[in-house]
């Protein structure tokens, strides 16, 4: 009892300085978000206008979400889910055939996102059956996945007037309807990670499974719970992206996957599990998501977006990887 | 204190258990070969008694290998970064901007020897990079080069412009990348010279064997002398420059670049190699006849569906279920367990 309350206890004290060295991140992050804005509204003072908010928001709201799901696999150790796509797409799928058949929003969430902790339960139980590595197995389902989905469905869209498809054009104070929840739940989750028995748990596992397993924390019963609550997550954007992205097939989601690791990566949540804040995540995906805008104000082509996130993540891990290596938080 | 080396390698070699000699027989029937070997013999015994003979008549056979030609080449470049640990995402996208590149040159008419050279240059500077990032700076290699992918396609794209693609037609050129050689493509006994050097080179010299020892344990590789960043580095601007052979030789074969150009090679040339007997995740095992071999069976699989013509969706689930049983195996053969 006495090693597990020593898990879950917060740090008692900690010095001030360690504590102001774990801002460095977000002050960059909020300073270069906010010098991109001024940048661009210098140089093109009709950047300020209530259009440029609404686009960025909907970026924001479904790679928020997602990120939401790729930060837990990340931080709990199971390094990155390459299998968000399909099983994006499959829980959009059955949101889809939902709300075809008239059934209420909250169906169509449920459904959904059922369908999506489904598809994480398949992944933990190739992971926790065979014992291999989570990269690799989501690696080979979004192959089999995106494969089957393409057997399935060539072209689906929600249908016109339905309560989901009106969901996806609505206004809530000025913002997208759909950009309220990625806030809420990543304020939640950010919370839940930090301050709860669990979330802590899955914390030490990312950090050291074999620390965490010695101090009687199941590996079989996080790896599950984590890849089932990152499916859930998928799920819920899948509502989301089903509601807002018009028609869809299989590939459609396949450009999301790096924008989601990137601003994973960006927002310190260490891949090799053990570390990061959710909350970092309003930061990385609002800066991420400002960038396309900000390119077609600056007049260059979408084009030139991937070079730009391209080299921010790569910028993003070699910091990461410089600053585990000096062995600094 | 008391844990000095010498009761250390005492207490290790009293817990040693038996461990069977290595005999060149036994080694090949169980080593990371085999598998694959036996996989391309079943593939190819399915495709005789399903299509017939034609299945491995020499028309067949060259459609097959004209295709082949790229993932060939660049599979036995990028096998050198997955034998020293480091996987290189970017390797697909490295074949769209060098095509990109070499069609731009050779639209301006540079000729084809001075475009290549460039091309190849530009590779080692993309290689280099790949190479600061994640041997200098200690960045995850999966994460980095995902990055590299991205910000190089990028480039391709806008290289490529409002067309979409940079037409680049020297007829000299297009006619020795298409030649036929004993009713084969030249290009594919190339890749396939090219998968055996590789070959010879991991398993006879000193790169190889460095490779090898730095991919599977690279403290242990540091203690014996070899210089880890050294090593990493050689096999990451290895890769870049197989990407690079790869982009050329596509600018040959199509008479053009597009900027969609090598979209998706990396995942089709891993899983292959993946399959053949390497591993993205630790380094030290594979051998390039394996990967060639991975890469051989995919195809002989998506040849056998598309003259029966089945939706090419099956070929992805196939080469997935192949993947994980490969992976499987490797596990079973002493790689890392996963909890």
């Amino acid at each position: 009892m006495t090693l597990d309350r020593a898990i879950d206890a917060m740090p008692a004290a900690t010095p001030l300085r360690l504590r102001l060295e774990g801002w460095g991140t977000p002050i960059t992050l909020l300073v270069v978000w906010l010098l991109l804005i001024a940048a661009t509204g210098l140089y093109r003072p009709d950047f300020f206008a209530h259009q440029t908010v609404l686009a960025i928001a909907f970026t924001m709201s479904i790679t928020g979400v997602l990120a939401i799901g790729q930060g837990i696999i990340g931080i709990s150790g199971g390094f990155i889910d390459l299998s968000q796509p399909a099983c994006l797409i499959l829980s959009g799928l059955v949101a889809v055939r939902l709300s075809e058949a008239g059934l209420p929003l909250a169906v169509v969430f449920a459904g959904a996102i059922i369908v999506g902790m489904a598809w994480g339960a398949l992944n933990a139980a190739i992971v926790v059956a065979a014992k291999l590595n989570p990269v690799i197995v989501t690696l080979a389902t979004n192959f089999i996945g995106l494969a089957a989905l393409y057997l399935v469905f060539q072209l689906a869209q929600v249908p016109n007037d339905s309560e989901i498809y009106h969901m996806g054009r609505a206004r809530f104070l000025g913002l997208p309807v759909i950009w309220w929840p990625m806030l809420v739940l990543i304020v939640i989750v950010g919370y839940l990670v930090h301050y709860t028995r669990f979330g802590r748990r899955m914390t030490a596992v990312g950090g050291n499974r074999f620390a965490a397993k010695a101090r009687g924390i199941s590996l079989k019963t996080t790896r599950f719970a984590t890849f089932m609550a990152a499916g859930g997550f998928v799920g819920f954007a899948a509502v989301l992206f089903a509601s807002a992205a018009g028609p869809f097939n299989p590939s459609s989601a396949i450009t999301l996957q790096l924008s989601v690791i990137a601003a994973v990566i960006l927002a310190g949540i260490s891949l090799a599990g053990g570390r990061g804040s959710f909350w970092m995540l309003l930061l990385s995906v609002g800066f991420l998501s400002t960038i396309p805008t900000s390119l077609v104000f600056f007049g260059l082509s979408s084009d030139n977006q991937s070079i730009f996130q391209g080299t921010l993540l790569m910028i993003a891990v070699a910091i990461d990887g410089y600053r585990a290596r000096r062995g600094s938080p | 204190m008391s844990d000095t080396p010498m009761t250390d390698t005492a207490a290790s070699r009293a817990a040693q258990p038996f461990v069977l000699p290595h005999h060149p027989i036994r080694d090949a029937l169980t080593g990371s070969v085999a598998s694959i070997a036996f996989t391309f013999i079943v593939v190819i015994a399915v495709g005789l008694i399903w299509i017939g003979p034609k299945f491995v008549s020499f028309g067949n056979v060259s459609i097959v290998g004209t295709f082949l030609i790229v993932p060939l080449i660049v599979g036995a470049f990028a096998g050198f970064a997955l034998l020293a640990g480091v996987v290189d995402l970017s390797i697909g996208t490295i074949v769209g901007i060098s095509a990109a590149i070499f069609a731009y040159f050779i639209l301006h008419q540079w000729g084809v020897l001075p475009a290549a050279g460039i091309t190849l240059g530009v590779c080692l500077v993309i290689g280099g990079l790949n190479a600061l990032a994640i041997v200098r700076f200690g960045a995850d290699p999966i994460a980095a080069t995902l990055g590299m992918l991205t910000a190089l396609r990028g480039i391709t794209w806008v290289l490529c412009g409002n067309q979409r693609m940079i037409p680049a037609f020297d007829i000299d050129y297009f006619t020795l990348i298409n030649r036929q050689v004993l009713g084969l493509p030249l290009f594919f006994l190339v890749a396939i010279l090219l998968t055996l050097i590789a070959a010879v080179i991991v398993a006879r010299t000193r790169l190889g064997r460095h490779l090898q020892a730095v991919g599977g344990d690279d403290r242990a590789a540091a203690r014996a002398g070899i210089s880890v960043q050294g090593v990493r580095t050689a096999a990451l601007l290895l890769s870049a420059v197989g990407g690079g052979l790869g982009g050329i030789i596509y600018v040959g074969q199509l008479g053009s670049a597009a900027g969609a150009t090598g979209l998706g090679l990396e995942f089709q040339v891993y899983a292959a190699l993946m399959i053949g007997g390497y591993s993205i995740l630790r380094g030290g095992v594979g051998n390039p006849i394996g990967g060639a071999l991975g890469l051989l069976a995919v195809a002989g699989v998506s040849n056998i569906l598309d003259l029966k013509a089945i939706s090419p969706y099956y070929v992805n689930i196939i080469v997935g279920l192949l993947l994980l049983a490969a992976v499987l195996l490797d596990r079973f053969r002493g790689g890392d367990t996963y909890e």
